[in-house]
């Protein structure tokens, strides 16, 4: 049960920061941008596992939201000229709009519809920005500025405070999120995933509250955007592309799908392993695809599935069995009564 | 959209503005058909295993490309593209198989949601494969090709390879209506998309039937990029493209039933060529209107085969 | 009071529901009856919103609902428990009843406050915990309990709506003489304003409580009474009660 392991997934959870913040101790230049990215994609990461691994609503165009928010941000500031901390928020604002509208159609549908539906939504999405020449086309736009934190003495253009600013964020939507988890509104989420049926029965309208997870899931994704066009500097398309969306989920799977922590593990592996391995071969997505088959027919739940599965046998050897009088009746039903 | 397309123009050779000119819309009606036709091949495998079996294969396009990728090498080796077009298919359907008995079957019964992302795995490895045995660059094959050249059509000059892939997808479409009404097999079919658990009842082997769906499916994926490939030339990256307006056209032909992926190949491949022709910058947005528009009237699509 | 009017629902060529018209007053302890494949939990299906009729329409009161989806009912008083076990399997008990609490007072969009420090919701959890006898498993999941707590927790979730109209389908099926008198025991504790209708085939548990038995037979109702009528009646007798009793 989910309960008895939350602990195991706050300790899990205190180790990976103390890692990440380890290894910015020691990062150079390199190591730097490899943090920085590591913290955007967590953020992306947790965004989807908010809407795939707690309410049950597998998006297959994830990366679209992500680049429309990075778009927007590049928008607002390279070509009309407003200041970043507003073009944060409006473009974070205006992603969670678009997948208010594209949930609010696409909840209609169920299972497998609505997955193909969110691959149709973000390849829609992605040859947008590749044919708007006004945004850059497949040249994409260059030039983003970051946020200007001057006022209180942080320099974001030093590449260290940013890698830093970018974890403190990532670290900061992990707090939130669990917050989140356990309000009456975490609890219908995961309620969502495991039985819609019955929470509708019960009184609950279900594709409201679809629709409004896949608008904060989104807003997410588009905050994570600004913060990768404010990385990098330089955005294309490509970041609104299926492989993008592709990425993005196996980080979910392979970390751990409805586990909140397990994304973020899962982005920090692959962002890392992506880099070791395109220096290796060119086939990246090669192995990318061969994983995320694997893990799925693995059986367990990503990297967390497995260390919690490891951590209570461990404990399972140690504590007794507790005996049951019921025990007899378990799982079948009862003769007499029919 | 790296789709098959053709180039806008605005004003005819003959001076009328397009609207007023019916050749325009000869070769634009004539290119829809073309392109209806490709996106039934490859819809009506999909829907098929989609309505019977609930299983989504997401991989579907990957073995376009495959077809039309085998086909090259077929047909530069052979020098005949008619033993592609013939071997071609098999070979898919070949794959399709290895794929069914290593991946497939163990998925059956596991759930949307893992077939979903085991066979979206199964994109990437594909992509990857097809760029280490083909290249990257784009293949195709120019001499021995049947059909070349033009022909006059409804008085109007129309590449006559165009009208032979319309010719193709007629044919099939005749065939698997035959096949369905006059078989055993197409019976059992028809059986197994309706009720599977009442149609295994009554003695229909459900399990092979649909792995003879299946491959006939690949088969016809396989057909679709060997047939295309004459004309629009073969790369690892066609399957994704082709994919998601397959997809859509199974989503909004409703699933499991020939009569809709007709229905939604024509629907799709003429708004596709339209839109390209006149907003090309929206042509993928206006497909995903029209998606949305079918789902919000018949959240199960046009013409489904189970309610 | 519940009342349907002329329901009539078909799938395909199955008329499943033929022309059903019922009429309940408030505080009725009302059971539905009839072998298997008449029709029932179809009825159910109609009244509470996840079917919508051909024909004919329900009322809650002086409300026509004929239109309105599960969700909205439910908000109107109307809970239903289900015949087959519909509940979140991957939760535990306590789970379960405050997810229930959530959608039936509509709360869900309080996304700050933890869902832990909501003492009135974890106290009327405990309440009906201790009225189907799970005090003891709040902590534990779904899957570990065993078919018969299991059913139990189907009807608390049901219970913890404080519905004013109250449907079970076939509550005590697949439990124990010891579960089945456990359920009886609640359901004669049920507050007398709440209207109880009840699909059973446990003839005793029908004729100790119900004050009125509906029987269905291929979609159509058969008879309406008493008890004493019902059992009185020779129609019946042929049909359903004489012979095996399932």
């Amino acid at each position: 049960m989910m309960a008895n392991n939350a602990a195991f997934r706050h300790a899990l959870a205190l180790a990976t920061i103390a890692a990440l913040l380890l290894y910015w101790t020691q990062a150079g230049y390199f190591g730097m941008e490899i943090l920085a990215e590591i913290a955007v994609f967590a953020i992306l990461a947790m965004s989807l596992d908010l809407a795939a691994g707690y309410a049950g609503l597998v998006s297959l165009g994830h990366a679209a939201l992500f680049g429309f928010g990075a778009y927007m941000y590049a928008l607002f500031t390279v070509l009309w000229g407003w200041p970043a901390s507003l073009a944060m928020v409006l473009a974070t604002l205006s992603t969670g709009v678009i997948a208010l509208i594209i949930g609010a159609v696409v909840t209609r549908v169920q299972g497998v519809f609505f997955i193909v539906i969110t691959l149709a939504a973000g390849e829609m999405g992605y040859e947008f920005f590749f044919k708007n020449r006004a945004l850059g086309g497949d040249d994409g736009l260059a030039g983003i500025p970051r946020l200007d934190l001057a006022a209180i003495g942080i320099d974001l253009n030093d590449s260290s405070v940013f890698a830093l600013f970018l974890i403190a964020a990532a670290i900061g939507i992990y707090l939130l999120l669990l917050r989140l988890l356990a309000s009456p509104y975490g609890a219908v989420l995961t309620g969502l995933h495991d039985n819609p049926g019955r929470l509708r029965a019960l009184g609950l309208p279900v594709r409201a509250y679809q629709t409004s997870i896949f608008a904060f899931s989104g807003a997410l994704a588009g905050f994570a955007g600004t913060l990768s066009a404010q990385h990098t500097q330089f955005i294309t398309p490509d970041l609104l592309h299926w492989t993008t969306s592709g990425e993005v989920l196996v980080m979910v799977i392979v970390g751990g799908l409805g586990t909140l922590i397990g994304p973020v593990i899962g982005a920090a592996m692959l962002t890392l392993l992506r880099h070791e391995l395109s220096n290796v071969t060119d086939y990246w997505g090669f192995w990318l695809g061969f994983f995320l088959i694997l893990i799925v027919l693995g059986g367990k739940n990503g990297i967390v599935g497995w260390l919690s599965a490891g951590w209570d046998a461990l404990r399972g050897a140690h504590t007794t069995e507790l005996s049951t009088d019921d025990d007899a009746e378990k799982g079948e039903p009862s003769d007499a009564a029919r | 959209m790296h789709l098959p397309r053709e180039g806008a123009r605005a004003v005819s050779p003959r001076g009328k503005t397009v609207l007023a000119d019916s050749s325009f819309w000869i070769v634009q009606i004539l290119n829809s058909l073309q392109l209806s036709m490709l996106l039934f091949l490859l819809s009506v495998g999909l829907t098929v295993i989609f309505g019977l079996m609930n299983f989504v294969n997401l991989a579907h396009g990957s073995l376009y490309a495959l077809g039309a990728l085998i086909g090259y090498s077929i047909a530069t080796a052979t020098n005949s593209m008619w033993a592609a077009y013939l071997l071609a298919p098999i070979a898919v359907a070949a794959i399709g198989a290895v794929l069914y008995v290593l991946l497939i079957d163990r998925l059956r019964s596991a759930g949307p949601m893992k077939q979903v992302l085991v066979t979206f795995g199964l994109i990437f490895v594909f992509l990857d494969v097809q760029k280490y045995v083909w290249g990257t660059d784009q293949l195709g094959v120019t001499s021995g090709v049947p059909f070349a050249g033009s022909i006059v059509i409804l008085g109007q000059i129309y590449p006559a390879y165009r009208l032979f892939i319309i010719a193709i997808g007629i044919t099939v479409f005749v065939s698997l209506y035959l096949l369905l009404e006059y078989t055993r097999l197409g019976a059992e079919v028809r059986a197994g998309v309706d009720d599977p658990e009442t149609a295994s009842c009554l003695g229909v082997n459900v399990e092979r039937t649909f792995f003879v769906v299946f491959l006939i499916g690949c088969a016809l994926a396989g057909l679709a990029g060997v047939v295309a490939m004459p004309e629009f030339s073969a790369e690892a990256g066609m399957g994704v493209a082709i994919l998601v307006p397959t997809l859509v056209v199974v989503v909004v032909g409703g699933l499991g039933s020939l009569k809709g992926a007709l229905a939604g190949s024509l629907l799709i491949g003429t708004t596709l060529t339209f839109g390209t022709v006149f907003v090309p910058q929206f042509a993928g947005i206006i497909m995903y209107a029209l998606l949305v528009g079918v789902l919000l009237i018949r959240p199960a699509g046009l013409f489904p085969a189970r309610r | 009071m519940l009342r349907a009017k002329n329901l009539c629902k078909a799938f395909g060529a199955l008329q499943v529901t033929r022309d059903v018209s019922l009429e309940i007053p408030e505080g009725a302890r009302h059971a539905i009856i009839g072998p298997n494949g008449a029709g029932k939990t179809t009825l159910f299906h109609l009244l509470a919103g996840e079917l919508a009729p051909d024909a004919g329409s329900i009322w809650i009161d002086d409300r026509d609902i004929t239109r309105l989806p599960p969700n909205r009912r439910a908000r109107l008083g109307l809970s239903r428990s289900f015949q087959k076990n519909n509940l979140f399997q991957r939760q535990s008990v306590r789970d379960n009843l405050l997810l229930a609490d959530i959608a039936a007072r509509g709360y869900g969009t309080r996304f700050w406050p933890r869902l832990a420090t909501r003492r009135d919701a974890h106290r009327k959890a405990e309440t009906i915990a201790d009225k189907i006898g799970l005090s003891d498993d709040m902590g534990r999941g779904v899957a570990e309990l065993s078919y018969g707590a299991q059913r139990q927790l189907e009807v608390g979730l049901a219970l913890m709506a404080e519905p004013k109209v109250l449907l079970l389908d076939e509550p005590t099926s697949g439990m124990s003489p010891r579960e089945t008198a456990r359920m009886q025991r609640l359901i004669d504790d049920l507050p007398r304003s709440l209207t109880v209708i009840m699909i059973e085939h446990d003839m005793d548990l029908v004729f100790a409580h119900a004050d009125r038995i509906t029987v269905l037979n291929y979609g159509q109702i058969l008879m309406q009474g008493t008890p004493e009528e019902v059992r009185g009646s020779d129609v019946v007798q042929e049909t359903y009660l004489g012979g095996e009793v399932q």
